[in-house]
């Protein structure tokens, strides 16, 4: 069992109940709320959609497979296995994509090898980063975003070079 | 995004022309739907978490968690209005609890706030320190891969927690410190 699985839980409940206190009207306000959802995903479905499309373009044409190869040397030269490459270059694009891909690195080479380990930390320590600069920016005016996409993905692989180095010695 | 978005569709058809041209008209249209079936997913998903957050909101918390996490806000996105704060503290705070579907609505309305104040086409310091704090998430549990560990027999699969914690802690620290360095060499470079 983890303690990981009470968080929300707890924190719901004890929400629940400080509105009771507030007198709150509950059911009134959580589905008033919920409404916004409806506006929120038909706002986002097209960039969506449009990501997708990026996505899967480069994946079934093999151009993953092909920027993987062409960097795996530099990767390794930092201290980034090479069957790790391509998970880094999903990881940013696409979650269920990386999963994946985690998933088959776990099947290969079983979940407690150094390179499985690796796999999880940079996994768990990244986020989708163009999908959540598509998302957030799909309704604001500002387009450019300067050098928002080069720090993060700066950050991104300082945290799998820090994960493999841990990795090592932990 | 644009230039990457242009970019990675015509890199990959042009590939794909020689490779396997049936293939391309095929992958756009599963992509497509792809899409589809994860936004009527997330409508549900970002239902429930609409509504718990109307609660927060209503109780008066999240004025309570703007108020406390003030200093740090004030810190990382400079001067916002305090509805625009309340949207940053709830999302910060779905952030570190790891409730990942939080983040987003909390997160876009947030941007909304950010991006009425700087009216322009141009992303304003305070809104990319958003993005960067989102793409660089701190997670205090990566509940999903604990779990993914566990189904494939790994002999103890929490040992990734401290790691990954690390890890992520020194991706967000940097972004945010590089957020601040680009934004001075850019203010710099502007009243020269």
């Amino acid at each position: 069992m983890n303690v990981s699985v009470f968080i929300t839980p707890v924190l719901i409940i004890l929400l629940l109940l400080y509105c009771a206190k507030k007198k709150v009207n509950c059911y009134g306000t959580f589905a008033e709320g919920a409404k916004g959802a409806i506006k929120l995903c038909l706002d986002v479905l097209p960039f969506l959609v449009a990501i997708f499309v990026a996505i899967q373009l480069f994946k079934v044409s093999g151009l993953t497979t092909l920027t993987a190869n062409l960097f795996s040397p530099v990767m390794e030269f930092i201290g980034i296995p090479k069957e790790l490459t391509e998970l880094m270059i999903i990881r940013p694009f696409s979650g269920s994509g990386s999963l994946a891909i985690l998933e088959q690195i776990y099947s290969t080479y079983g979940p407690d090898t150094y390179i499985a380990r690796c796999a999880s930390v940079i996994m768990g320590s990244s986020e989708t980063i163009f999908y959540v600069a598509t998302i957030y920016l799909s309704q604001t005016k500002a387009k450019r975003l300067l050098y928002a996409i080069p720090v993060a993905l700066v950050a991104c692989l300082a945290s799998s070079i820090v994960a493999c180095l841990v990795c090592r010695i932990m | 995004m644009r230039k990457i978005w242009f970019f990675m569709v015509l890199a990959s058809l042009v590939t794909l022309l020689f490779v396997d041209p049936e293939q391309s008209i095929n992958a756009m249209m599963n992509a497509g739907s792809d899409a589809i079936t994860l936004v009527i997913k997330l409508l549900g998903i970002y239902a429930v978490w609409l509504g718990i957050i109307a609660l927060v909101d209503a109780s008066g918390l999240s004025e309570k968690l703007a108020n406390l996490l003030e200093p740090l806000i004030d810190w990382l996105f400079g001067k916002t209005d305090k509805d625009t704060k309340k949207y940053i503290a709830l999302n910060m705070s779905a952030n570190i609890l790891g409730m990942g579907n939080a983040c987003t609505p909390t997160g876009m309305k947030a941007m909304e706030g950010l991006d009425k104040q700087n009216n322009s086409i141009t992303a304003s310091t305070a809104m990319i320190m958003l993005i960067i704090i989102n793409a660089t998430s701190i997670q205090l549990i990566p509940t999903t891969i604990l779990g993914l560990r566990a189904q494939y027999g790994s002999a103890s699969s929490s040992d990734i927690i401290l790691p990954t914690l690390i890890a992520t802690t020194v991706s967000t620290v940097l972004g945010i410190l590089l957020v601040k360095l680009c934004a001075k060499i850019r203010k710099r470079w502007k009243d020269k």
